[in-house]
């Protein structure tokens, strides 16, 4: 019998290991064929010249426990069963452990559309493994289909490999996609850091406040789009239909009023070999499913996710979340839930208190902040588990 | 056409260690230690399988797993995910087709 498992050898997963290992057994479980989770492709300027390549990140992170800590890479876990212990089902074999940490992060939301299942739509995250880990380029010339800080990033870094995006533009709408021209805004303006143009940049904290002058921009906003980092960014321009027989051969894109509404005979073709979809991320969390436990849906957060206190305990004693499970944020406050819901395992209360104020401090200094509500999120979660430890006395 | 970014202005440059692959028979060179989706890729072949119900092409999606779009058969094995299989020397793999239609009257049927 383990001391723990950690399902996910993303940043929390791997940061948890490492601050376990030496005084506890530990076994990270995890899919992919290397352990980094979606760190590898990450790619970002923190600053002047100061990169973020998640992949260097990764692996020094799985140097540092791969002496003292079992990591089992191919394998799936397809069942858990909880009674004095976990026992964990995977594709290799039976384990039980006394603690479990869930660290399963995320997955892309999708924007279904015509033509959505031509072969060369793939998500924006497939075309970041593609780019920046597999090194091979998702085709010639790409267009992006969903405005958020994820396909923004993304569309970067595929800038630095010197692949073309000829537009990032909005979803058709329909039943399930309701974005806005307002809400693509909004995203631009909560990049802060790493806002695409001068205007947004400065005014990025100030625009928050002020809705009147948010309003106003959104309607001055070109209908052809702007070009800002590079980037050829549209956002009364939706795609209402993705082309081709075998594959992808082009979009069919039409301009729309600020409200998303379509405009008439404004329909034009743009030639392209690949598409990305996105609509943002959603924490994945089948696994806390398979033991029935409550889960709260805060959009803000990305959607559904496992109830949880601060210190990332759960209903379940012995069970942790970590990372984008709790809602989605970046990789450095992955790795900060990783190390807190260790100290947990280890009694270590003041570690615990320091990793909290870190994660909070990091919270308001992050670079790209994926929802601009999410500190009302995560308060909102917080004040759900306190009704629930309460309902238990 | 697809490429292999073999120079990258932050990331740097790399060499292409290549091992041989058969994909429906044809051979085929990828990176060692690559996941399938990319090696395929690399080869500029995107359709990895036809649509059970009504043949159509289907290619790689989210390629981490979560999708199931990219099934492949690998030496033999059915329905791999060829984003979590790495390409290896040797390795035969084959796209899976249409399923013949044993049943009348599903939902979708014309």
């Amino acid at each position: 019998m383990l001391d723990t498992i950690i399902i996910g050898a993303g940043p929390a997963g791997l940061a948890a290991a490492s601050t376990l290992k030496g005084d506890r057994s530990v076994m990270v479980i995890d899919e992919y064929t290397q352990a980094g989770g979606r760190l590898l492709g990450q790619l970002y300027e923190e600053g002047r010249g100061k990169w973020w390549n998640g992949l260097e990140i990764a692996e020094r992170m799985y140097k540092e426990i791969e002496d003292e800590v079992q990591v089992k890479l191919n394998t799936s876990v397809i069942n858990i069963e909880k009674d004095t212990h976990f026992t964990i089902h995977t594709t290799d074999g039976i384990f039980t452990s006394n603690h479990l940490i869930v660290a399963t992060g995320a997955r892309e939301k999708s924007t279904p559309l015509p033509g959505w299942d031509l072969p060369g739509v793939m998500t924006v995250g497939a075309a970041q493994v593609l780019t920046n880990f597999q090194r091979v380029s998702p085709g010639e010339q790409g267009v992006i289909i969903g405005i958020n800080p994820l396909s923004m990033v993304i569309s970067l870094e595929l800038g630095y490999a010197d692949i073309p995006v000829k537009k990032i533009c909005m979803p058709v709408a329909n039943a399930l996609n309701y974005q806005k021209p307002g809400d693509a805004f909004e995203t631009l303006v909560s990049l802060g850091g790493l806002a695409p143009s001068r205007m947004i940049f400065y005014g990025s904290r100030t625009l928050e406040q002020l809705p009147k002058v948010q309003e106003f921009l959104l309607k001055a906003f070109p209908k052809r789009g702007i070009r800002a980092m590079g980037l050829p960014i549209s956002i009364k321009e939706q795609v209402i239909r993705i082309n081709g027989t075998d594959k992808v051969e082009s979009v069919t894109v039409q301009k729309t009023n600020a409200d998303g509404e379509p405009i008439e005979d404004t329909e034009k073709d743009i030639s392209c070999d690949f598409v990305c979809l996105s609509d943002g991320l959603a924490p994945l969390s089948e696994i806390c499913s398979l033991l029935n436990m409550k889960h709260v849906y805060i959009k803000s957060l990305g959607g559904y996710v496992p109830l949880h206190s601060r210190y990332m305990e759960t209903e379940i004693d012995g069970l942790y979340v970590a990372g984008n499970i709790t809602g989605i944020e970046n990789a450095k406050i992955a790795i900060m839930q990783g190390r807190l819901a260790a100290s947990q395992i280890l009694g270590d209360t003041a570690a615990a208190e320091e990793y909290l104020k870190k994660i909070n401090d990091e919270r308001q200094n992050a670079k790209v902040r994926f929802h601009p509500d999410l500190v009302n999120g995560k308060e909102k979660l917080q004040s759900s588990w306190t009704d629930f430890s309460h309902s238990l006395n | 056409m697809t490429r292999r970014i073999t120079n990258h202005k932050i990331l740097g440059s790399f060499e292409v260690d290549l091992v041989t692959f058969y994909w429906n028979g044809l051979e085929l060179h990828g990176h060692r230690g690559e996941s399938l989706t990319a090696a395929l890729l690399a080869n500029d072949i995107r359709t990895l399988r036809l649509h059970e119900k009504d043949g159509s092409p289907r290619g790689l999606y989210c390629n981490i797993g979560h999708c199931s779009e990219c099934r492949v058969t690998i030496d033999g094995k059915k329905n791999q995910r060829a984003c979590l299989n790495t390409v290896k020397e040797g390795m035969k793999i084959e796209s899976q087709s249409m399923l013949p239609n044993l049943t009348e009257g599903g939902r979708n049927d014309a």
